[in-house]
């Protein structure tokens, strides 16, 4: 099977990963209601993480044994094609040693989760490009006191998820070494059952 | 026929030094396969599934959950039959 990319937009949706802890979210079960914000369990790395729309989730499956079977650079990978693609549209960002994501001064602009199962990833980042704010403040994010920012308050302006997707393919697709095929959910599932 | 001890060490991540131990998936005394996934560590925010350097009986867990090891460090036994 290949290397399989997968974007998406999520529902507003809470998610603990295996250390998560319940003290990090912060919204009352009325909250959560009220915004039609769901809670689950997954079994990525790291604590507790928002979804929803206006972040673009980006899900590389890929088979680090065709990369060099290196998890860390895996990791620096997707880093460093999301602080490529924010310089593409005027933001400075960077990546921090013992912080995994992307970040614009104090606040984070991407998180990153990944699971390694048989050496092929799971999850991936979620940059946030025009996210709610109020729905940040539900969670602490990964457990820190971790402010979160949008592409949107950094430039002032709205920016389509769509444009940013392709600028951040473009950037994922330089560094992986990917010929882009452009598919859906339904032929990738077929084929894998072949 | 005498049967052989097989160390599980933590595998060659790229520059991962060490990692914490989230969990074992298999239980002491159970039959594991190679390859199979055995237990997960992490290393910030990434969870890394260790699989079975080889097929028998799981004898000994060394390193246990909330423990830190180092890069080729041990993690448990696995005795193979002779």
């Amino acid at each position: 099977m290949p290397d399989v990319v997968i974007t998406v937009e999520h529902n507003p949706v809470i998610t603990f990963g295996r250390t998560g802890s319940r003290e990090h979210l912060l919204a009352s079960p009325t909250d959560l209601r009220r915004e039609g914000i769901r809670v689950f369990e997954v079994e990525r790395g790291g604590d507790v993480t928002y979804h929803g729309p206006g972040q673009l989730v980006v899900y590389p499956i890929v088979d680090l044994r065709e990369h060099g079977r290196d998890v860390k650079g895996f990791v620096r990978r997707l880093e460093n094609a999301t602080i490529a693609t924010l310089a593409d549209l005027g933001i400075g960002a960077e990546r921090r040693d013992g912080y995994p994501g992307v970040w614009v001064s104090d606040r984070k602009a991407a998180s990153i989760g990944v699971y390694v199962s048989s050496w092929v990833t799971r999850h991936g980042l979620a940059l946030n490009v025009s996210v709610n704010p109020a729905h940040f403040a539900l969670i602490r994010p990964c457990g820190l006191s971790v402010e979160m920012v949008s592409i949107r308050d950094l430039l002032g302006r709205k920016v389509l998820l769509d444009r940013v997707r392709d600028m951040l393919l473009e950037r994922l697709t330089e560094r992986f070494g990917w010929a882009l095929e452009a598919s859906n959910l339904g032929e990738i599932l077929g084929g894998a059952r072949e | 026929m005498k049967s052989k001890v097989i160390e599980i060490r933590l595998p060659d991540l790229g520059e991962v030094e060490e990692v914490r131990v989230v969990q074992w998936l298999r239980e002491i005394g159970s039959t594991v396969v190679e390859d199979e996934d055995l237990l997960e560590v992490e290393t910030e925010k990434t969870t890394f599934v260790v699989p079975a350097p080889v097929g028998g009986r799981l004898t000994e867990v060394v390193a246990v959950g909330g423990a830190t090891v180092r890069r080729g460090g041990v993690l448990g036994r696995i005795e193979q039959p002779g």
